[in-house]
């Protein structure tokens, strides 16, 4: 069961998660879309504000956190998943959102990424995909196309662009999907079926940097992208999903590229918590250890 | 008869261990106060490793240097550890037809050793018993030797092996071996115990790491991560352990980053988690002792000290990482680090540790060291009426939850600085658990003003802390109204080797204080400062080079130290050396020293 929550009789709206705080974005960036498509995933699932954790990590995007209501973290760069990885297994209620740059997720954090995915936590991962490093001002991160003239690389970048798509289904994901920052609508209803998935929801938002990336730009992302799913994609073939997600010579595939709901996640997998129907968060309480120190006498 | 010393030696994997946890738990039931210390090279088998037991009638928790008994179970141990025994100590081996050097007999002759060889292959073949058995074997024949009670070590051995029915008969029959056996040399040779003391039986005999994960047990912690790292790993093994008895969520992480974030996560969120690693492991979590800082989310980080730089000595014991805790993380925020030095603070600071984070929405780092955390001590039964759950500010009704506003979080008008604090999931108006600087409802505010009233509420919870802490304890004969003449200042596993050096012949009559730091960080002087004034000597111990507890008492009250007594060997300090040294820097009539001990090579190869 991916949320425990009980939503009966909730009818949140769009204003509830407005907060005053002005967005701070440049014009065109992708960030505004996918900002939408996150509250109204959440209105639409009927969660309440007070209901969710939405993590940021530390970039363009981290700047969301103050920009809409909930109960919102923004942390260390690149340490955004065990940290709302840690808050989900303390309180499996709690619909966890984490968000992270190409930046962060593919050099920093990389090991973070590669273990969650492993571990299979109960959370959503939205990747704010916009092939570079923004809020450094451009530059290049192992997503930037090879070659590319960045700033701190006027030459192009030295080193191989890492095949992101690739290198995550390698690690035998349970859901993987992308979409696109101008297709809120597409947005709002994957990350709606990530939030109700099992385990781990890796979702790659492609998302233009009109000031940085020159390269895969709004324009050129709106005349490659396709809905797969609308053309009959099977997202529960794994080959096909792979092959499907790691060619993007002619045409991007977006929406759910894979799903799979068999496997168990983490915290159902833990043999202590079988048959324990409160929460960590619930327990907190001096415990007799009596029983313990027998062992020792 | 005063206390008793034996050590077991071999090569790692051969089952020294278990000879001493039988024999230590066995001597414990027959009446004895037992302080068990190991020594092992890091590798898993092969190496020279040895597991030494100090016993006593009378409480202690040090070990000594020179050992009455010395037990081997291979060859190796008679060419390296004959110096360590006592005047005329026995030496229990098993090595077939062995000679000794000339300078060897010339030392066992100065020495009145005893050299007892035990046949344990001869008697096991006769048995057709495998390899392994000759453990118990031995253990019955160190049994007879200190002249217990056979039928004792039977029932100890049956539980032990009272799933494995095959093995429990030939265990019980090596036994009967063990105890019949007669060196043709020395006959009935037997060592002379102490008196036993029936108070012992009912103690618990543990480790340092297991009285800690069951104070965070006791404490409420449901959540542990963590990353294997000598000497915090045995807290990680206890803890997943008893997974199945307490229901805690284990989480062996990926690294130590990722193990202090999943439990500032699950803070956050409102549980209690832990952490526990050594310095290096530590210093990678120290980014998020910053975030926690600036989030004001109550975390607690155990850090087992070893000594560094670097991999350093990764089985050894040091007390180097003082300043580590007291000053790492980038950026200035309000900690409180508090020490261990046994087995039942272990425990008992596991619930103080929580108390402290919670009440003041700060990071907690409990230190401990090698020694502590794989030493065997006797101990009483927890206390468990003494500890209290308290969570701070937390909000929980209904109505407390409902008037909130977002700028409840972080308002930096409040006098000691604490805000109110309220969870992910509760129904209330929501805020940003926000990393960047920000306003009180924890949105992103780089204004001047807003910078240094933020920061400023953050610090003012140090002087509240400080306030609550309780001042550092002080054993011996004098008090703060009646000072003595000198004063020892000391703090972590330094505690056991002073205070039963304290009690030794050659100290016991002097007038002596001890004062020990438990709460280290921020660092109380007061009680210190008076006692200091009327001291004719005062004598700072560590376990350290530079003597960093010296360091802080200095930065925070200017008083230096004149004498320091310093070990930085890997080793703890052992109560006859220490003894030696204390003695030595009374005597003296210099107005400042510094006294360095290093354990002899020949009695760590």
């Amino acid at each position: 069961m991916p949320i425990l929550l009980d939503t009966t009789g909730q009818n949140p709206q769009m204003k509830d998660f407005h907060c005053e705080t002005k967005c701070t974005w440049c014009d065109g960036c992708g960030d505004y879309g996918i900002w939408t498509a996150v509250k109204r995933a959440l209105v639409e699932l009927k969660i309440e504000p007070w209901q969710a954790l939405l993590c940021y990590d530390v970039g363009c995007h981290g700047n969301m956190s103050d920009k809409l209501l909930g109960y919102r973290f923004h942390g260390l760069h690149g340490r955004v998943l065990p940290f709302a990885a840690g808050a989900k297994l303390a309180n499996m209620r709690l619909p966890v959102i984490a968000h992270g740059g190409d930046g962060a997720s593919f050099s920093e954090g990389v090991g973070h990424l590669v273990h969650s995915i492993r571990s299979h936590y109960p959370i959503t991962f939205i990747l704010h995909n916009n092939g570079n490093y923004g809020l450094t001002t451009g530059q290049a991160s192992s997503l930037t196309w090879q070659n590319q003239p960045m700033n701190t690389s006027p030459n192009g970048i030295a080193e191989a662009t890492l095949p992101s798509m690739d290198f995550v289904f390698s690690l035998q994901p349970t859901f993987v999907a992308r979409g696109f920052s101008g297709n809120i609508k597409q947005m709002t209803e994957i990350l709606k079926a990530a939030m109700k998935h099992r385990g781990f929801a890796f979702v790659d938002f492609l998302q233009a940097c009109p000031t940085y990336n020159h390269f895969a730009t709004h324009e050129y992302l709106l005349s490659k992208c396709y809905d797969a799913n609308a053309e009959g994609h099977d997202a529960s073939d794994f080959r096909k999903a792979r092959a499907l997600a790691v060619d993007t010579t002619e045409r991007i595939a977006t929406g759910i590229l894979y799903q799979n709901e068999e496997i168990p996640n983490f915290y159902e997998r833990l043999v202590p918590r079988q048959n324990i129907k409160t929460q960590a968060v619930d327990e907190v309480k001096k415990y007799d250890v009596s029983k313990l120190m027998q062992e020792f006498v | 008869m005063s206390r008793v010393s034996l050590k077991i030696v071999g090569a790692s994997g051969q089952g020294i261990n278990s000879v001493g946890e039988i024999l230590a738990k066995g001597l414990k039931r027959a009446g004895y106060c037992m302080f068990g210390y190991r020594e092992y090279p890091s590798l898993i088998k092969g190496g020279h490793a040895s597991y030494q037991l100090d016993i006593d009638r009378a409480y202690i928790e040090s070990t000594e240097l020179y050992v009455h008994i010395l037990v081997t179970l291979n060859h190796h141990g008679l060419e390296l550890n004959l110096a360590d025994l006592k005047d005329g100590g026995i030496v229990l081996h098993q090595t077939p037809h062995w000679t000794f050097k000339p300078e060897e007999l010339e030392l066992i002759e100065q020495k009145h050793l005893k050299i007892v060889e035990l046949p344990v292959d001869e008697i096991l073949n006769k048995m057709g018993a495998r390899p392994i058995l000759g453990n118990v074997l031995i253990a019955a024949a160190m049994w007879a030797m200190l002249g217990q009670d056979k039928e004792m070590l039977k029932t100890m051995v049956g539980e032990k092996f009272a799933k494995k029915k095959d093995l429990l008969e030939m265990n019980m029959t090596c036994i009967d071996e063990g105890f019949a056996y007669q060196d043709p040399k020395h006959k009935k040779l037997s060592v002379q115990m102490p008196e036993a003391d029936s108070r012992w039986k009912d103690h618990v005999l543990l480790s340092g790491s297991e009285a800690m994960g069951m104070g965070a047990v006791h404490a409420g912690v449901r959540l542990y991560a963590g990353y294997p790292m000598t000497p915090s790993s045995p807290l990680l093994s206890y803890i997943a352990d008893i997974q199945n008895e307490t229901g805690m969520i284990i989480k062996q992480a990926e690294d130590e980053i990722t193990a202090a974030q999943i439990v500032s996560g699950a803070m956050l969120a409102g549980t209690r988690a832990l952490t526990a690693t050594s310095g290096g492991g530590f210093d990678l979590m120290t980014e998020t002792l910053s975030l926690n800082g600036i989030l004001e989310n109550p975390t607690v980080f155990v850090l087992a000290m070893r000594p560094g730089p670097a991999t350093g000595l990764p089985t050894w014991t040091a007390q180097a990482d003082l300043l580590l805790a007291t000053h790492s993380a980038h950026g200035e925020c309000t900690r409180c680090v508090l020490s261990a030095s046994n087995a039942e603070d272990s425990f008992d600071l596991m619930p103080i540790a929580f108390n402290v984070a919670e009440e003041y929405q700060i990071s907690v780092i409990v230190l401990t060291d090698k020694q502590i955390a794989e030493a065997l001590y006797t101990q009483a039964p927890f206390h468990q009426d003494k500890a209290e759950i308290k969570r701070g500010t937390r909000l929980a009704t209904k109505e407390q939850l409902a008037a909130l506003k977002p700028s409840d979080r972080y308002d930096p008008t409040s006098a000691n600085g604490v805000s109110l604090r309220w969870l992910p999931g509760q129904e209330a108006a929501t805020f940003a658990a926000q990393g960047d600087e920000h306003d009180s409802a924890g949105t992103v505010n780089e204004s001047a003003v807003n910078a240094a009233a933020q920061l400023e509420k953050r610090m003012r919870k140090s002087e509240a802390l400080k306030e609550s802490l309780p001042e550092p304890e002080l054993y011996g004969n004098g008090g703060v109204d009646a000072p003595v003449d000198i004063l020892l200042i000391g703090w972590g596993s330094t505690k056991g080797p002073v205070l039963d050096a304290l009690k030794s012949a050659e100290l016991k009559d002097l007038r002596i204080d001890y004062l020990h730091y438990t709460y280290m960080w921020p660092l109380k002087t007061e009680m210190l400062e008076t006692l200091a004034v009327k001291a004719k000597k005062i004598i700072l111990l560590e376990g350290n080079y530079q003597g960093q507890l010296g360091m802080l008492i200095r930065q925070e009250c200017g008083l230096k130290i004149p004498h320091t007594i310093l070990k930085y060997d890997g080793r703890p300090f052992f109560l006859d050396e220490l003894t030696a040294a204390l003695h030595q820097v009374l005597q003296s009539k210099e107005k400042t020293s510094r006294t360095v001990l290093v354990t002899p090579a020949y009695h760590h190869p």
